[in-house]
């Protein structure tokens, strides 16, 4: 994979610092430097021009050959009887590996988006869901639903490139975008998003709206007439909007429904498509997604028979001995406290207390990989667009497993 | 190395063999004419009284993809629930394995420890291909390949709905078939699944999708029109419309019709087979549909039989998966409108031997391979896991070469469906040779796997060996031994070596011009690139497992 040619710049690549995966990113190199001509997207820009920082092991903090932080990986490994695979920031080849590497060891494997996961998971195992994926969006979606204000700094381009857009039996101008949340003091650049209509309200108040919405739609009287603030006059008009639509997209992010049984409002917004479902079109889209959460949760479910649902730093009775944190995609987001021994596997940039650290190559930057995007049913390659030494996450583990034998 | 099969009985119904006792030489994972007596036999194994197949292959099984891995996701009791204990049980037998949803490397086990050697993905999404391909990447031990869908994206749509030339419809159907590294075409329910997202709920041969105003039929046209003009050996993939509806059979019947006459592949027949006599307006019409498969030669199709107890049922019909959702059983369900490009449904499901419409299902399954008189041309599934997992083939086995046990769990069934029923006078058993062709030679012809399904010099070496037992299903469900291109690697019934198996795909040649309108098709409504969409060779190569053969 590390030996794949790099095509001659300009160059188009996928980026996959957030779930859209937008694959229409244009690059340059000027004087051995990536820069993005297109999109201006603030997450886009740091992913690629960041350069490479720390390229070389290091073992308590000193510089190490890649041969001797992997010795002293296994050391610990060896050592420990019930250690913890966290972060897990990854593509596809990179979590096959990891995988492979908890059979062996034992490990639990949790990801770092684990909490937010499992709001959704929740809701899909207890009963279903009906959804849609973006290309869907963009052509047939008449109204679009936010639960939740805060999309835009999770998936920036969403309204740019699905709503603001024409669709094959959809104009832009013909989208009703609803949005139930704070009024957003973000510079919003959507045309649609700008014609909003908003329902203000905070986070913790959509378990209630979200039940009244569900009653609505499916056609029961509410005696209130204000839920947390909006007039039930209002909800309804929202309701008969849905009923009305052609087809509806309800989404949300399950990282901002950050409240105790999230997955309850989850599962208001989903019932409520499939009320829809009885007499017209609508569909859910759970939105947001990073770090390669939605395609470790796709390998692991294959590899193993099981989502990737373990919120195990969450679990205050387990007992781990070992973490191993990998995060390849987002060099500020820190790994756990922690008073076990810690390795890091991941970005060069990460700055870090680590017993073993070591840099390995990023999928979409350093090597080729594949991600699976944010709606589960497209899945991208990715792009080596840069020089470098780096080792790939699945060659730093296969060595490894050598070691442990 | 040179590897002997010594003295076994050879059911090769390719070479019309049938129970010839003949010795077989394996050199370089193939077979070869008997070498010279010069050269050295590194191997022999006896297998005097021993029954020889090539390995079996499967050509309708959901393995990998999208819906599958929803279905693991959705089903986390199913992977906890290994021994079984249901009201069904008492139709079970010791080789019975529930497991609906295995992970690939079960998928990849359970498969070779029975003797099949490979497995086909009938229903990739293009857009999800790589998901497919990743997960069978993933499955161990089997050769695999996949069946693209087309006839419900936009882009098939607007070109039929514009009168395009067939030659525009060719270039597009070849170059989805390089795309997706897929080996056939597959429609699912023509033109309804791309209807429903219209908020059309049903869709009969000759009716209009609503937006594109072109019908079934139309599409059932030109897909097998394109598929016979490309020279690609597996015949167009139908799942018909009306899928599971009670009086679907004249839909099926009139499908038959649709493509004058050049070959289609009728896909889980039994679950297009009803009639609606009766007080409860639900009947077998499995005579009808046998006489017309009987009648039309250009016709073939596997049965998807049911078999009792739970299991999920994933297929691309959203529509008809829709309508479906208020049987589920556990209480949830996945129904996916996919990128302009298909759809999906996931329900799970609990086949009860006291409910009439499953115990009818059962029964009409096995009226139909009855009665269907050419097992050149009927096929051996259950639609795994839509009907049952494919680990009940052993049991569907006995259950067609063993008439008293059929009639033994026949007389258990609800009462009320043995009335509607015609099983017990359909005297039929299977024989080894029949078998071996529904589930070897038939189907290695069928899909253009020239290589595979027989044991002839040349052939890739993927052969099972069993002992003869009047217990048919003891007997199939654990080979002896079960070679895959030339290696061991099952030994009574347990694996011993872990081998990965082959991609088989076809790229038959096309103009690439289409591609230009595609671009501008992708660019203005698609939310990926064009050049993202096709899978290249490289990405199988890069694990260092995968391999690709083209045929
Ligand atoms: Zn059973
Ligand atoms: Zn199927």
């Amino acid at each position: 994979m590390k030996s794949a040619n790099i095509n001659t710049f300009p160059i188009t690549a996928t980026c996959p610092a957030c779930g859209l995966l937008c694959d229409d990113i244009a690059l340059e190199n000027i004087n051995h430097q990536l820069k993005v001509t297109k999109p201006n997207c603030a997450k886009t820009v740091a992913f690629f021009e960041r350069a490479i920082g720390e390229n070389t092991s290091l073992i308590a903090g000193k510089p190490a050959t890649l041969q001797e932080a992997i010795l002293k990986v296994a050391e610990i490994l060896k050592q420990a009887h019930k250690p913890i695979f966290t972060g897990l920031g990854t593509d596809v080849q990179g979590y096959r590996a990891l995988y492979s590497l908890s059979q062996k060891t034992s490990a639990r494997l949790t990801h770092m988006n684990a909490t937010s996961m499992a709001r959704n998971l929740k809701v899909l195992q207890s009963t279903g869901w009906q959804t849609t994926t973006l290309t869907e969006v963009k052509n047939r979606a008449d109204v679009i639903v936010c639960f939740g204000s805060d999309l835009l700094s999770h998936n920036a381009r969403f309204f740019e490139r699905f709503v603001d857009a024409d669709g094959m039996f959809v104009s832009a101008k013909n989208r009703q975008v609803v949005v139930l949340g704070e009024a957003s003091n973000q510079a919003i650049k959507s045309d649609a998003l700008q014609a909003a209509w908003v329902l203000p309200c905070r986070a913790t108040d959509l378990p209630s709206i979200t039940i009244a919405l569900r009653a609505l739609v499916a056609g029961k009287q509410l005696k209130a007439t204000k839920i947390a603030g909006v007039k039930v006059g209002d909800l309804q008009t929202f309701a008969d909007k849905l009923k009305a639509a052609k087809y509806a997209v309800l989404t949300w992010v399950a990282k901002d429904l950050d409240f105790d049984h999230a997955e309850l409002t989850i599962q208001n917004i989903t019932e409520t498509v499939a009320i829809l479902n009885k007499t017209t079109r609508a569909a859910g889209l759970p939105l947001g997604g990073s770090d390669g959460d939605t395609s470790a949760n796709n390998a692991n479910t294959w590899l193993s028979g099981f989502a990737l649902n373990d919120d195990a730093l969450n679990d205050e009775h387990a007992e781990h001995d070992a973490m191993l944190w990998v995060n390849s995609f987002s060099p500020e987001k820190a790994s756990p406290q922690t008073d076990m021994p810690l390795i890091i596997i991941g970005n060069s940039n990460i700055q870090h207390q680590a017993e073993v650290f070591i840099p390995i190559a990023i999928p979409g930057l350093d090597c080729s990989g594949t991600l699976f995007r944010v709606d589960s049913s497209v899945v991208l390659p990715l792009k080596k667009v840069r020089e470098n030494n780096l080792p790939t996450l699945a060659e730093v583990l296969c060595q490894l497993e050598e070691r442990l034998k | 190395m040179i590897t002997l099969l010594k003295n076994g009985k050879l059911y090769d119904p390719a070479h019309s063999k049938n129970g010839v006792v003949e010795d077989i030489y394996i050199r370089d994972g193939r077979i070869t004419s008997k070498p010279s007596q010069t050269e050295k036999i590194n191997q022999t194994y006896d297998l005097t009284g021993k029954i020889v197949m090539a390995g079996a292959i499967d050509m309708h099984s959901h393995i990998g993809g999208g819906k599958v891995n929803i279905a693991r996701m959705m089903l986390p009791e199913f992977q906890e629930t290994k021994n079984y204990s249901e009201p069904e049980a008492h139709i079970c037998t010791p080789n019975c394995s529930h497991m609906a949803t295995p992970n690939t490397s079960d998928t990849g086990f359970r498969y070779i420890e029975m003797g099949y050697t490979a497995a086909f993905e009938p229903a990739i999404l293009p857009i999800n291909a790589r998901q497919a391909h990743l997960e069978m990447a993933d499955t161990p031990m089997i050769d695999k390949g996949g069946y693209a869908m087309l006839g419900n994206d936009d882009y098939f749509l607007r070109l039929l709905s514009q009168k395009a030339d067939q030659k525009v419809i060719n270039n597009y159907v070849a170059w989805t078939l390089h795309a997706t590294q897929a080996i056939g075409i597959k429609v699912v329910n023509p033109g309804g699944i791309s209807a429903f997202k219209f908020n059309q709920r049903r869709l009969n041969l000759d009716e209009n999708n609503v937006h594109y105003q072109v019908t079934p039929r139309e599409i059932l046209k030109s897909l097998s029109r394109a598929v016979h003009d490309l020279g690609i050996a597996k015949p167009l993939h139908v799942h018909c419309n009306n899928l599971g509806a009670a009086g679907n059979f004249q839909t099926t019947l009139d499908t038959m019709g649709a493509s004058d006459g050049v070959p289609m592949h009728l896909t889980h027949i039994q679950f297009h087979s009803y009639g609606t006599e009766g007080d409860k307006k639900f009947s077998s019409a499995a005579a009808q549909i046998s006489e017309a498969l009987n009648n039309n030669q250009h016709i073939t199709a596997d049965v998807g039989q049911i078999l009792f107890g739970q299991t999920v049922t994933a297929s691309g019909d959203s529509m008809m998966q829709h309508l479906n959702t208020k049987h589920a059983n556990p209480k949830k369900s996945v129904i996916m409108d996919i990128e302009c490009d298909a759809g999906c449904g996931v329900v799970p499901f609990k086949y009860r031997d006291q409910n009439y419409v499953n115990a009818l299902q059962w029964a009409i399954g096995l009226e139909i391979f009855l009665s269907v008189e050419d097992p050149w041309r009927i096929f051996l599934t259950t639609d795994h896991p839509n009907g049952a997992p494919f680990t009940s083939y052993p049991h569907l086995i006995r259950l067609l070469m063993d008439k008293s046990f059929r009639n033994e769990v026949f007389a258990k069934l609800n009462l009320d469906a043995q009335a509607m029923s015609n099983l017990t006078s359909l005297n039929r058993e299977y024989s080894l040779y029949e078998i071996a062709i529904m589930t070897r030679a038939g189907a290695a012809k069928l899909i253009g796997l020239n290589d595979r399904g027989h044991l002839g010099a040349g052939a890739a070496a993927d052969i099972t060996i069993y002992t003869d037992q009047p217990d048919r299903e003891a007997m199939f469900a654990k080979p002896d031994y079960v070679f895959k291109d030339g290696e061991l690697v099952v030994k009574d019934g347990k694996v011993v070596k872990v081998v990965w198996g082959k991609t088989h795909t076809t790229k038959p040649a096309f103009d690439i011009g289409v591609e230009q309108d595609l671009k501008k098709y992708f660019d203005k409504y698609h939310t990926i690139q064009l050049d993202n969409f096709k899978i290249s060779d490289d990405e199988f190569a890069d694990d260092g497992r995968g391999k690709i053969v083209t045929h």
